[in-house]
């Protein structure tokens, strides 16, 4: 006997995301989901960012990595609640290990939650989080030809950081090049060049995102 | 490799499926998956026989119907068959945003005995 299903094979990460976004909307927290390439600086990008809008923002972060606590205990170090998430293997993180950090934070207390997602370029682009903005980072030094490889991760990202730019001098990257591609995949992308070594470049990309999560000033 | 948890999401929907027609054996599986979508069939082949051991659709065959992708080009006006990921007009080469057709998943139907 044959049954007709036509189901999406993601409907239940949807529909976790969907409860997601339906509870922090209730509580008036904007989800960031911020995905990048192992390396390019996602968290020290979270960092600088939480210096640049603590004072008028409350963050909390959610870590995912396949192993370890060590992005998570740099978050509290700098007194800004972090909940890891380790997924053992697991190459993204899906919409139901959000609802369970959810469960952890004080979101009375919060208005942005900065999730550091999986180091991959690949995977995250498929699984909504419940996120109401997606970023990817790149840097300089992975070259200007990633969105030929990547392609669907730049689609589907709001804003693209260019982390790395103190490195330009010493790093074949064309920018030119990279933001014509960037563009053609997603024309509507904010991009922001930056150095967080340098902290340059972290007070365009903040007043970006704090706009985008509607607390400007 | 996030055809890992895809297979799973995949399976609970043929388990689901199979268990609200009462059936005791799943013995094929037709899934459409796009052209360029970014799951590869052989992975959740490989996924599949492993996660589905001792369930209802252990030995399922997987059949897969492939969606030829499809993009329009606005500047030209034509549609077209993309060669790859990075779509780009044959016509003026300017990269093209959105697929029409083409990154699909879903799992069609099943055939349970």
């Amino acid at each position: 006997m044959r049954i007709e299903v036509r189901q999406n094979i993601l409907a239940r990460n949807d529909e976790a995301a969907a409860a997601n976004r339906a509870l922090l909307a209730s509580h008036d927290v904007t989800l960031v989901n911020l995905m990048a390439a192992p390396g390019a600086g996602k968290t020290s990008v979270i960092m600088g960012t939480i210096e640049e809008l603590r004072s008028r923002v409350g963050i909390a972060v959610i870590e995912g990595d396949i192993a370890s606590e060590v992005d998570s205990l740099a978050i509290e170090a700098m007194d800004i609640p972090a909940i890891q998430i380790n997924t053992g293997g697991g190459c993204h993180l899906n919409a139901g290990m959000i609802g369970t950090a959810l469960e952890h934070l004080d979101l009375e207390a919060l208005d942005m939650i900065i999730i550091e997602n999986v180091g991959n370029l690949v995977c995250p682009a498929e699984f909504d989080l419940g996120e109401e903005s997606r970023i990817l980072i790149t840097s300089v030094t992975e070259g200007h030809d990633k969105p030929y490889k990547y392609p669907q991760i730049f689609r589907v990202a709001d804003a693209v950081l260019i982390n790395k730019v103190d490195l330009l001098p010493y790093c074949d990257f064309d920018m030119a090049r990279f933001r014509e591609l960037v563009l053609g995949l997603n024309p509507g992308a904010s991009l922001f060049e930056v150095s967080c070594t340098e902290e340059r470049g972290l007070a365009a990309w903040t007043a970006w995102l704090a706009s985008a999560v509607g607390r400007v000033g | 490799m996030h055809e890992f948890a895809v297979t799973e999401g995949l399976l609970e929907i043929v388990q689901a499926e199979a268990r609200k027609a009462g059936a005791r054996k799943v013995s094929e599986v037709h899934v459409t998956i796009g052209e360029l979508s970014t799951f590869v069939d052989r992975s959740i082949e490989f996924y599949f026989t492993e996660l589905s051991r001792g369930t209802l659709a252990e030995g399922a065959e997987l059949v897969f119907t492939t969606v030829e992708a499809s993009a329009w080009c606005d500047l030209c006006d034509i549609e077209f068959h993309p060669d790859s990921a990075f779509v780009t007009c044959p016509e003026c080469h300017s990269p093209v945003p959105v697929l029409s057709r083409g990154q699909e998943l879903y799992v069609d139907s099943i055939e349970v005995g």
